[in-house]
């Protein structure tokens, strides 16, 4: 068989320098002195979408060939690629998909963190792909995988990612070029030199050697942070009373209900699970999950609390990467409605209120809008002032409502388990339903009522296991804000009795 | 235009004999130089708007040629000025984005053609088709056959290129018609040498001015002329063309050894096809293959003698013809009836009627076809094993992954000025109801896509407002016609504004004003301001000439105002058109310019405020409103580190530019009070940080007392 061209094809997210990338490979291949060709298709797909970059390499010199002159191509062949190049997990996926890795012949040099795709982060729930599927298809395609993420690195977060990427390509040694051979090409482009030859070493060492450990692909979830509250005897108390499977989320719940109330309100958690304690454990586990989070209920004076935190500015510091010496700003957006501020009055008092804005029709229209500095003296008084609202929290119009639904779903769960444990368990997460601020919240409340009154409550009336049905509305509830496709599911509201003929 | 091209320019320079080394695009741009252009027009559009680009950055050059270039207000206009070439033997070059560049031009092109030229006209277009293609899939092909002009589709490699530039400016001298070049989007953005001339100076050009007009009747598009002209076509042009490809072998016979089959293709598909060959171990590194190939860089005319030489003898030949209709295949079946031959010609048969011919594409049909012809003494085996390992392939990767992987088209940038307009369009239909938008094109089509999913129709460059024409009084709601600034100069004043007016409309149009046509890679266009120049015009001058009484400039990032802005021009008892000029500079452009800037600033020890946004990660409840309302890339999730809670959390990454819109949205919204602003005072003052302390000191013994209860304290 002849000489065949070298493939190598580049995926990556318009804006990345994935052409970039491209231009050094083929500056590289010319330095050599070997033909080399590149194409892409950026046009629209710059704007951060999906794109790719071809190029092939004809491992043999201009002047060993003397006037011959290879035809290379413009499109990768499915099953022809010799380096696949990606920024990122799922364009690497995608090129796993599209057949551009094949154990034959692919060498795959690929960044795993995740960029989401829109369509991804828009979902009201989890709408990501699964990671370690994507993973184990990389690495089972691909004749050779080099995979590491430098975001999960203080070390290699900084880095070019087009250049380490280069660094890899030519570290894993696939291409007939030499180490000097890229160097001059990113010298010869001359754009942030230095800076492109310290990420390009980087790569180098990850290609010859596999990344580091700290770098290494993980794509199991960050380790929670834990609350450090003073809870050791009640936690000794609950780790008696349940099952093995619920004891950390119960523990989480006590701590989460400590720190949002007081002690008592944790006590109020455990004797509430008590009643379920003879539950199956993933019924119980799930329940105790739903009901630390309902428990502790956004409201303005939790928001106020997390908010007044004394470690959040460190964290906001290191999240906006900003030096020791430079100070920062911090502004907060609330803006509540009546609905929010009747919340946190008294019962009587908030009642009024809200029912008064609601014949007024000033629920949706009037809201206290609020742009607080948070890291001034008085933006800090203000949120502390609110956070220390808490007090007053057990009177407030919200508690009571939230309380008593509390009870109606936990008997709910409790009956729905006894009719079959999987209803039971759709019961406790239907839950998850609850969520947001505001308008959200208020269509969270809404479609948790429909999934009560609709599906949960009738099943039980008439002993009957709606699990399907409910997990089938619950996902529903989460797949659109419109509620079109929990209207498809929800079975119709009952028929009004009709008199007796 | 905030980029530079000054390196592609000094491409453009190369002289006889050194070798160039760049992209095809440039190549093709250098053959005009070297081909002795006298003027070149066009309008931007991927993939030809680099043509543009560096012809706009090489003003040195021109000038010492002689050459006038026009970036045209559009492609209507770039053609018209192809109409120097009609009385005067000067060469020309018009380019622009097919099929819709040349929808745009056709009715200069039509005149043209009828008219035709004595100096060489060429007309390059970017064909945008398949993969990477923004535009609808047509082929610029029809209009080639229905204008009587010439098509050529060159095999890609920039020498072949570089010389059939050449040789179109000549083929059209020869034959008094202009010339079409098609490069697909693959081959502009090829890198790829040659060996460079020098280029030429034109006899005829702004240094070397003509001295009077000439005036020939017969070059005027009225009867009579016009019947002398068609005639002209066929009688005399078409026989002069067909005498200069056959002459000059514009076209090439690849001979093989397999003379029992034989293959037909389209220039411009040449190399995807050698290598499906090679695919299938009948072709090696160099182009030799026993399949003997006709490569028609020629597409339109085909040489009847050519073709009947090629096919006699042959059992079946195989045409590679990229889109439908199938013109190639239909022709050559016609021509070979009529000389009596009976190969049969395999085309759509085995190849997709539709759609890009990529790789795997011809892979597979070239497979079908030789599988059916089954060439004498040909061995097969290794045709069925290629295919059936691209297909294993496919196959095992899709059970490992167990779902298609998500889809990821191009949207808004991150910071872009357009996004907060359709978040603020989206909080209107909440009160409002939905609402009819007719979108345009540019950036803002994006919007039709996830997360806003909002256009009902898209119908053309600046027609967002003439295709709310029909529409419009037949809406209970007034109905919403966007369109962009690069739109409104191109055509949407003329023919969007102009309508409306005179039509008396009643609807409302958001004109996006971020200073460029974006799409096409920040072109300045007369209303630009880049660089702190003063505009030729602006939109709101124009839209006050027209007469429009109801105009509002806001700013976009303002997601409160133009959300009462956009109520107001829905709702508001004034008749006619309501216009809504959404303001802000291109945040590509604006960052290009920018970052250079500020880091001078901050080298200099400058005081530089960095403003970024940021999720509290606690408050945040993983329902993700906030990114149904905005889709900016910088917001996005994350896993969720509260280890109760499941679904994962908004955040907000370090590429944000602090455009503001995630605390608009959240506050005009009325979404959640997760968000902040954190403003990070670079290179701080004295004041600044003695202030910082004072307060930070203060906070911390507030925080101190407040330690008496049970603080927690984050553990990481």
């Amino acid at each position: 068989m002849s000489t065949r061209p070298v493939t190598i094809l580049v995926a990556a997210l318009g804006g990345e320098g994935g052409g970039v990338l491209a231009d050094w490979l083929v500056e590289a291949a010319m330095s050599a002195g070997f033909p080399v060709q590149s194409t892409s298709i950026p046009g629209v797909a710059q704007r951060t979408g999906a794109t790719t970059y071809y190029v092939e390499i004809y491992p043999e010199t201009h002047a060993a060939l003397g006037g011959r002159r290879p035809v290379l191509a413009l499109y990768p062949s499915p099953a022809e690629v010799d380096v696949m190049v990606a920024s990122e997990l799922i364009e690497a996926a995608r090129a796993v998909e599209n057949g551009y890795v094949t154990p034959d012949r692919t060498t795959l040099v690929a960044a795993t963190h995740r960029v989401y795709a829109t369509i991804e982060k828009m979902q009201m729930g989890d709408g990501r792909f699964d990671a370690e599927r994507a993973l184990r298809a990389c690495r089972e395609m691909a004749a050779r995988s080099i995979l590491f993420d430098l975001t999960r690195s203080p070390r290699t977060r900084a880095l070019a990612l087009n250049a380490v990427l280069l660094g890899a390509v030519a570290g894993a040694g696939v291409l007939p070029l030499a180490r000097s051979d890229f160097e001059a090409a990113i010298r010869a482009r001359g754009v942030a030199v230095e800076a492109n030859l310290a990420a390009f070493a980087a790569g180098w060492e990850i290609g010859q050697n596999g990344p580091a450990p700290d770098i290494a692909p993980e794509s199991g979830h960050a380790l929670p942070r834990a609350l450090a509250v003073d809870v050791d005897a009640m936690l000794a108390e609950t780790a008696q009373r349940f099952p093995a499977a619920a004891i950390k989320i119960v523990e989480e719940g006590v701590k989460r209900l400590v720190d949002y109330q007081d002690e008592a309100y944790a006590r109020l958690y455990l004797d509430r699970l008590d009643a379920l304690r003879d539950l199956p454990e993933k019924v119980l586990a799930e329940a105790a999950r739903h009901l630390a989070l309902w428990m502790a209920y956004e409201d303005v004076i939790r928001v106020a609390q997390l908010k007044s935190r004394p470690e959040r500015l460190a964290r906001i510091r290191a999240e906006v990467r900003a030096k020791p010496e430079e100070p920062v700003h911090v502004t907060e957006f609330f803006k509540p409605g009546i609905d929010e501020i009747a919340a946190v009055l008294p019962a009587g008092v908030g009642r009024v209120l809200r029912d008064w804005a609601r014949s007024n029709g000033l629920l949706d229209r009037f809201h206290l809008r609020m742009r607080l500095r948070s890291t001034r003296i008085s933006g800090y008084l203000r949120l502390l002032l609110l956070a220390k609202m808490k007090r007053w929290r057990r009177r407030s119009l919200r508690f009571a409502e939230e309380q008593a639904l509390i009870e109606k779903w936990l008997d709910a769960v409790a009956r729905a388990a006894a009719i079959a444990p999987e209803f039971g368990l759709e019961a406790a997460v239907a839950a998850k339903v609850l969520k947001g601020y505001g308008d959200t919240h208020r269509r969270g409340r809404a479609n948790f009522e429909m999934l009560m009154t609709r599906i949960i409550e009738p099943a039980i009336a008439e002993q009957r296991n709606a699990a399907p049905l409910l997990r089938a509305a619950r996902q529903a509830a989460l797949a659109d804000e419109e509620g079109k496709a929990l209207a498809k599911v929800l079975p119709p509201a009952a028929p009004m009795k009709l008199a007796a003929e | 235009m905030e980029r530079s091209f000054a390196k592609e320019v000094a491409l453009l320079k190369k002289g006889a004999g050194e070798v160039f080394e760049g992209e095809g695009i440039l190549a093709i741009t250098k053959a005009l130089l070297q081909a002795g252009v006298s003027y070149v027009g066009g309008y931007q559009g991927a993939p030809v708007s680099h043509l543009m680009d560096v012809l706009a950055d090489a003003k040195e050059i021109l000038d010492e040629l002689g050459i006038h270039f026009e970036p045209a207000a559009n492609e209507a206009a770039a053609a018209a000025m192809l109409a120097a070439s009609i009385n005067y033997p000067m060469r020309g070059a018009a380019v622009w984005k097919s099929t819709v560049g040349t929808n745009v031009a056709s009715d200069a092109l039509s005149n043209l053609a009828s008219a035709g030229v004595v100096g060489g006209a060429l007309i390059v277009v970017g064909e945008d088709y398949g993969e990477g293609a923004s535009i609808i899939q047509e082929r610029t092909h029809a209009f080639a056959m229905k204008s009587t002009m010439w098509l050529m589709d060159p095999r890609p490699d920039h020498s072949r290129f570089v010389d059939l530039i050449e040789k179109g400016f000549e083929l059209s001298e020869a034959s008094n018609t202009p010339v079409i070049v098609e490069f697909r989007i693959r081959a502009c953005h090829m890198h790829g040498r040659f060996i460079a001339k020098d280029n030429r100076k034109p006899s005829l050009s702004r240094n070397h001015p003509i001295e009077s007009p000439s005036f020939d009747p017969g070059r005027i598009c009225l009867p009579p002329h016009t019947y002398v002209q068609e005639k002209q076509k066929v009688e005399k042009r078409l026989p002069a063309a067909l005498e200069f490809i056959r002459r000059e072998k514009l076209n090439e016979v690849f001979a093989g050894t397999q003379n029992d089959v034989g293959i037909i293709l389209q220039g411009g598909l040449y190399n995807t096809v050698l290598r499906a060959l090679a695919q299938l171990g009948l072709a090696d590194s160099f182009g030799t293959t026993p399949i003997p190939i006709y490569c028609l860089n020629v597409t339109y005319p085909l040489v009847p003698d050519e073709l009947t030489a090629f096919c006699s003898g042959k059992r079946a030949v195989l045409v590679v013809e990229e889109g439908n209709p199938d013109y190639l295949e239909q022709a050559i079946n016609a021509l070979l009836r009529k000389a009596d031959l009976q190969t049969t010609v395999v085309g759509k048969a085995v190849l997709p009627m539709a759609g890009e011919y990529t790789a795997s594409v011809v892979l597979e049909g070239l497979a079908r076809f030789l599988e059916g012809a089954v060439p004498k003494g040909l061995d097969l085996a290794a045709v069925g094993a290629a295919v059936e390992r691209v297909r294993a392939a496919k196959e095992k990767a899709a059970g490992l992954l167990g779902a298609p992987v998500p889809k990821r088209p191009p949207g808004f940038c991150t910071g872009c000025p357009e996004r907060p307009v359709f978040s603020a369009i989206k909080l209107v239909e909440r009160e409002l109801g939905k609402v009819h938008i007719s979108a345009d094109i540019g950036c803002h089509t994006f919007s039709t896509l996830e997360p806003f999913y909002l256009g009902n129709s898209v119908l053309g460059y600046g027609l967002g407002l003439s295709s709310s024409a029909g529409i419009a009084p037949s809406f209970g709601k007034r109905v919403v016609s966007v369109m962009g600034d690069g739109g409104f100069w191109h055509n949407g004043l003329t023919s969007g504004v102009t309508g409306a007016v005179f039509n008396d409309q009643d609807s409302v149009l958001v004109i996006m004003n971020n200073g460029y046509t974006s799409a096409t890679g920040q072109q300045s266009i007369p209303s630009s301001t880049a660089d702190g120049r003063k505009p030729r015009t602006t939109i709101e001058t124009a839209l006050m000439m027209m007469g429009i009484p109801w105009v509002k400039t806001v700013r976009t990032y303002s997601v409160g105002k133009m959300v009462k802005a956009l109520k107001e021009a829905m709702t508001t008892t004034e008749k006619g058109l309501k216009v809504i000029v959404a303001t802000a500079e291109c945040q590509l452009a604006r960052q290009r310019r920018l970052k250079p800037q500020i880091a001078k600033q901050l080298a200099a020890g400058k005081r530089v405020v960095r403003t970024r946004f940021g999720v509290d990660d606690e408050v945040c409840t993983g329902d993700h409103s906030c990114i149904r309302l905005s889709g900016c890339p910088s917001l996005t999730v994350k896993d969720n580190p509260d280890p109760l809670r499941q679904d994962p959390v908004a955040h907000v990454n370090n590429d944000c530019v602090g455009c503001g819109l995630c605390g608009e949205v959240a506050d005009a919204a009325v979404l959640c009070p997760s968000f902040f602003r954190a403003e990070i005072v670079q290179n701080a003052r004295l004041l600044d940080r003695a202030l910082w302390h004072i307060r930070s000191r203060f906070i911390e013994v507030l925080q101190g007392n407040d330690a008496a209860a049970p603080a927690p304290a984050a553990a990481e």
